[in-house]
């Protein structure tokens, strides 16, 4: 075998890169395995035909963990400098309406009727998901067999703060979230809102990523997941590729190498303990552990399924990973005159969900393998906001388009490519007419696109579906919750683990102190 | 004149849930009043004649919920009960296919086998994880819901007594135990079998009397809520109640009679009253009016609190939480008098499945689909149906040689959408009449002479549930089992203990813990709380020992 390190991480997501750095703070020799030519996974950048940047999958920021924030040394102000956008809901009817700070105003400026139902409900769902928010930075909570014993009490830590938070709520708050934290976003947004692209723009935000409609339970879960630190969202400067440049740097200075073109084929497994990992070349790699961002199914492929009992072989065969979210990047040589949204608008969080029935009604023929008529999108123009983001003038647009199935009836062939590019341009052009006519090179990136840059299955945003079933203590799949995965010595740091997926760093965070704390474990034994 | 009267207690509603209580709280002493406002008692379990010589189970129509506990307790077989169970069931497909769900272990497994070996295997470890499933919550029945926000002694020991069972579990166990409760009925069963069929037989009882599809989270526990009762000791196995289901309410009456109760029938009531934060009594839409310091209210609690109660006398957040408990009706009901016994070409001669519930659809992806049709205010047009002709097994259904046949449709909303606009007001006798229509064509896949057999048929809309029975928007539960409206949320967050602001006002109904179903423990709970409350809880035995 050639190198030996403490650890190597297989996959340099901004998960991996995360871990990576969590070790190598700890003095760890470190190495990450990218089987791409750049690092990031879903957060990677890439480039329009013209050389202009562009933001491949992930856009926008809104879920970075603090702690992961403090402990890599990045101060408060995060890797990279970036600027709040308001969120913009639009309407084809032309009322589009502005959220700044969790407050809605008409875009023309009048005040929005429902302002402050909107401000009650947004607030409320805030306060919940920092209370889960809580849940973030440790490995999910464990109701173990013997809740009496030391190390119970120890794991149920997490639960305890939260429970503390918990009880800081008023009373009605505190029956208000056990009443809501497992229904649907359908009924407890339209509870309090008339159906339309504010409430729409909600149901959307709630169903981001997942294989479900704001009708489905568990979908306030994921709102408050989504709103979990303060709801707003903000563009980085220089891109997603900025936020992962960084991560990387840092994790270089901190001594981690970093490798990319390194495509790992198997983890070594010796007397039921990781040892190292192959490489697609056949080269080598010994690590006293092995720390893995892929999603689970591949992770357990990697070690080998007669390293799992059976049941965790079932479990992990049957983790539903069906991504619903395409990307369709854009080259404009200009932008469109919108009425009623100046380049100030026009810049921020472009939401087109007209409504929550519209949003549910997306959803429905993807069920059947079909793309949506009218799909649910978000948009950016980034370069309205960020110089570097078209340095040879004109615009760019990300727009992330749901839903849009992983495996259609038909397959994705070319003519089903084009042809979701076409459907998500029209509907683009209901809210932004005359878009079509500027745009110059177009990117379209379907679930099954994702999946094969990233080996995400299902192309899914957070590498499994982020349902109650799969969630918490039983993410990803019961039994395996909490980092360690299979072998001793091998564990999960990717989105597929607690708490999901997202630019948070909380996977590859909690997996690496897990890691860290066996380790020591170990040398203290020894 | 009109009447008048005072009691100890009134009960609203002769429902069973309404009798049940009724007969807890006569037996405890408290004279007590059942008003009902049809001229026949039974709510939703309830059997009518609407064509001489033939009986209808208008509503329910199959038996499994009804507490053992309670049936024992109030000796109800002594009024007449009689379950007959029945055995097993089948699916049948367009193209002439079928799948016989055997009641017999061997022949089952045969018959699995020819479908798909591997779903033979697959069924037992589905089985055992159902059963086990069964037995965790069967206990919490009887009891209240346990509340994790009260501090309250008796909450606590409900509590103690939640954890104490999951804990027993151990961590892995209790970890498939949630994810059981949060999965969808259609993962569970695409992670268990293969064949499309069988996937499809099974999955009904997952969305019966819901809003949500076969996809949707929360589905397997409906599926549990469905699998918890059992016949004569059988888990998850289904009877009929000989003479319909009205007899499982007559018996209540009887019992409830036979302890020194009245029941009047044929007057509503208009208005509860209240005085100074307490229940006084009840006003009735043929102007008689009755005291009492006790009105148990059978009726959902929607229409119990925004119909019948005076505004004034409840907070607003109480309202609220009233206003916006989900109480969407989803399914449809015919119920047919046949002058024969329709055929079934597809299906072996002689087939004992056929005694059981029969279906027509074929695949999880037609489930979903037919979901879809009632997310947009129509009526599915590939409904899902439960069909039985339980006057194979129970002759007092029909005349000799004559069947009656119970169709149970899922979905049909309650308000249908017609030219734009969704109204409960939709619904017209042509509606209803084209509603059926597309039902019977399904029912050919099954029986192609079914229209020729026809000799009456009685069909019923959301609409007509919600007008005759008072369910409110038909909902077959008084209110949608999802997990914000089970447990300690039902049917009002803090108000789980049958109570309301009112004091002396408790809802006694499926609205509340632990729901919908011929089950009678809602009714059971509320009278042990309400003596429980005036201090006489010694009165009344403890179903849950
Ligand atoms: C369309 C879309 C838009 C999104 N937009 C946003 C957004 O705007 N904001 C946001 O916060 N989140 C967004 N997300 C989600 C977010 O991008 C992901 O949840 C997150 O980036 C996952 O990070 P990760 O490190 O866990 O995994 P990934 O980023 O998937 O990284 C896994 C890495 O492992 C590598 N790998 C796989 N197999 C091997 C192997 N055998 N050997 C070596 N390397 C391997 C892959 O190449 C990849 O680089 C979006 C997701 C999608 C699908
Ligand atoms: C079509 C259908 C099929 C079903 N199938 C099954 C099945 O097969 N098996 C099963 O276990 N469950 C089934 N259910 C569910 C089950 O029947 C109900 O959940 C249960 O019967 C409800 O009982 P309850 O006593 O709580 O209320 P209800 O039966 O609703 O009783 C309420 C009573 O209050 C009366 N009332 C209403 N308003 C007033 C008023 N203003 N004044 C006085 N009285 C009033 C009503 O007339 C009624 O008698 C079915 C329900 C329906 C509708």
């Amino acid at each position: 075998m050639s190198a030996r390190y403490d650890a190597v991480v297989v996959g340099g997501g901004h998960n991996g890169l995360v871990a990576a750095a969590t070790l190598a703070r700890a003095g760890r020799r470190v190495c990450v395995l990218e089987r791409a030519d750049r690092l990031g996974g879903m957060a990677a950048g890439g480039a329009f035909p013209d050389g202009t940047p562009m933001p491949r999958i992930a856009h926008l920021l809104y879920n970075l963990s603090p702690a992961v924030l403090n402990e890599l040394g990045f101060g408060a102000g995060g890797p990279v400098e970036t600027r709040a956008l308001p969120t913009v809901c639009l309407d084809p009817e032309g009322r589009h309406v502005v959220v700044r700070d969790g407050s809605p105003v008409l875009a023309d400026g009048r005040p929005h009727p429902e302002a402050e139902a909107y401000r009650r409900l947004a607030a409320r769902l805030v306060r919940f998901g920092g209370l889960l928010a809580r849940l973030a930075d440790a490995p999910p909570p464990q109701v173990s067999e013997r809740l009496a014993d030391l190390a119970g009490m120890r794991r149920l830590g997490p639960l305890a703060a939260l429970g503390w938070d918990f009880r800081k709520l008023g009373r009605g708050d505190r029956r208000e979230f056990l009443r809501i934290v497992l229904s649907n976003a359908h009924d407890v947004i339209l509870d309090e809102l008339s159906d339309g692209p504010l409430a729409g723009s909600l149901a959307a935000d709630a169903v981001r990523g997942a294989w479900a409609g704001p009708r489905a339970p568990g979908t306030v879960f994921s709102l408050m997941y989504r709103l979990a630190r303060g709801g707003g969202a903000a563009l980085p400067l220089g891109g997603m590729d900025a936020v992962i440049a960084a991560l990387a740097d840092r994790a270089r200075s901190l001594g981690a190498a970093l490798r990319t073109g390194a495509e790992v084929t198997e983890v070594r497994v010796e007397g039921d303990r990781a040892c190292g990992v192959r490489l697609a070349d056949g080269e080598e790699i010994a690590a006293g552990a092995v720390l893995v961002a892929t999603a689970p199914g591949a992770a357990m492929r990697l070690a080998g399924p007669a390293h799992y009992d059976i049941e965790a072989v079932r479990r992990l065969r049957n983790m539903r990973a069906k991504g619903t979210a395409a990307k369709l990047n854009l080259r404009l040589d200009g932008l469109p005159e919108v009425p009623g949204l100046g380049p100030e608008l026009l810049g921020g969080r472009l939401l087109l969900a007209p409504s929550v029935e519209q949003v549910e009604r997306a959803f429905d023929p993807v069920k059947y393998g079909r793309v949506s008529e009218a799909p649910v999108i978000e948009a950016v123009i980034p370069s309205l906001t960020d110089p570097q983001a078209a340095p040879h003038g004109g615009h760019v647009l990300s727009a992330i388009v749901q839903y849009v199935p992983h495996a259609p009836e038909g397959g994705w062939t070319g003519a089903a490519r084009d042809r979701l590019r076409d459907v998500a341009l029209a509907a683009l052009e209901t809210a932004l007419p005359g878009l079509s006519a500027r745009v110059t090179a177009a990117e379209t990136l379907t679930p099954s696109d994702i999946e094969a840059a990233t080996g995400a299955p299902g192309g899914h945003w957070h590498h499994g579906e982020l349902s109650l079933d799969q969630l918490l203590t039983v993410r990803p799949v019961n039994g395996m919750a909490r980092y360690r995965f299979g072998p001793a010595g091998h564990y999960l740091c990717g989105a597929g683990a607690h708490p999901g997926g997202d630019v948070m760093g909380a996977p590859g965070r909690n997996a690496a102190r897990v890691a860290l704390a066996d380790a020591t474990a170990g040398e203290a034994a020894a | 004149m009109s009447e008048h009267g005072r009691y100890d207690a009134i009960v609203a509603g002769a429902g069973h849930n309404g009798l049940t209580a009724a007969c807890y709280l006569q037996k405890a002493g408290l004279r007590t009043l059942v008003v009902e406002k049809n001229d026949w008692i039974g709510g939703a379990a309830v059997s009518r004649s609407l064509t001489p010589g033939w009986t209808y189970s208008n509503c329910s129509y199959v038996c499994s919920l009804l507490r053992r506990e309670i049936v024992r307790d109030l000796d109800l077989p002594r009024f007449g009960l009689q379950v007959i169970p029945y055995e097993g069931g089948g699916s049948f497909t367009r193209d002439g296919r079928h799948f016989g769900y055997y009641a017999d272990p061997a022949q089952l497994r045969r018959e699995l086998r020819r479908h798909s070996p591997r779903d033979a295997d697959a069924y037992q470890r589905y089985s055992r994880t159902i059963l086990r499933q069964c037995r965790f919550i069967r206990p919490f029945l009887l009891r209240p819901a346990p509340d994790p926000l009260s501090a309250r002694p008796r909450d606590l020991g409900e509590l103690a007594f939640l954890l104490k069972r999951a804990h027993g579990l151990g961590s892995r166990e209790l970890g498939e135990t949630i994810r059981f409760w949060t999965a969808s009925i259609g993962d569970f069963l695409d992670e268990h079998f293969e064949s499309d069929l069988v996937k499809a037989h099974l999955a009904g009882s997952g969305i019966i009397g819901t809003g949500l599809g076969v996809y949707s989270p929360g589905t397997a526990y409906v599926l549990l809520h469905h699998y918890m009762g059992d016949v004569d000791g059988a888990i998850g196995a289904w009877g009929f109640a000989r003479g319909g289901m009205g007899a499982i309410s007559n018996a209540l009456a009887a019992a409830f009679e036979e302890a020194g109760g009245t029941i009047r029938t044929g007057a509503g009531v208009e208005e509860i009253l209240v005085d100074d934060g307490k229940v006084t009594g009840l006003a009735l839409s043929d102007g008689a009016e009755f005291r009492a310091p006790i009105v148990a209210s059978n009726m959902d609690v929607k229409r119990t609190i925004l119909r019948h109660t005076p505004r004034a006398a409840l907070p607003e957040d109480y309202l609220r939480a009233v206003e916006r408990f989900k109480i969407r009706g989803s399914s449809a009901k015919l119920n047919i008098a046949l002058d024969g016994m329709p055929e079934f070409p597809a299906a072996p001669p002689g087939a004992s499945f056929l005694r059981g519930d029969l279906h027509c659809s074929e695949s999880l992806r037609e489930l979903e689909r037919a979901y879809d049709d009632w997310k947009r205010g129509r009526w599915s047009d590939e409904p899902y149906f439960d069909m039985l002709i339980p006057s194979q097994i129970d002759p007092t259904m029909a005349p000799p040689g004559k069947h009656m046949m119970t169709v149970f449709i899922q979905y049909a909303p309650y308000e249908l959408e017609a030219e734009g606009l969704r109204a409960a007001g939709n619904w017209t006798p042509e509606r209803r009449q084209a509603m059926a229509e597309t039902v019977l064509d399904k029912i050919e896949v099954a029986c192609p002479d079914i229209r020729r057999r026809i000799h009456h048929m009685e069909i019923r809309s959301p609409k007509e549930l919600e007008d005759e029975v008072g369910l409110t928007e038909g909902n077959i539960f008084q209110g949608e089992l999802t997990f914000d409206q089970l447990l300690f949320n039902r049917p009002v967050p803090g108000y789980a203990r049958y109570d309301t602001p009112v004091k002396g006002l408790y809802i006694v109904g499926s609205s509340a813990h632990p729901g919908g179903g011929v089950m009678a423990a809602p009714g059971a709970n509320a009278a042990r709380e309400i003596l429980h409350r005036i201090g006489r809880a010694g009165n009344m035995p403890d179903l849950a020992a």
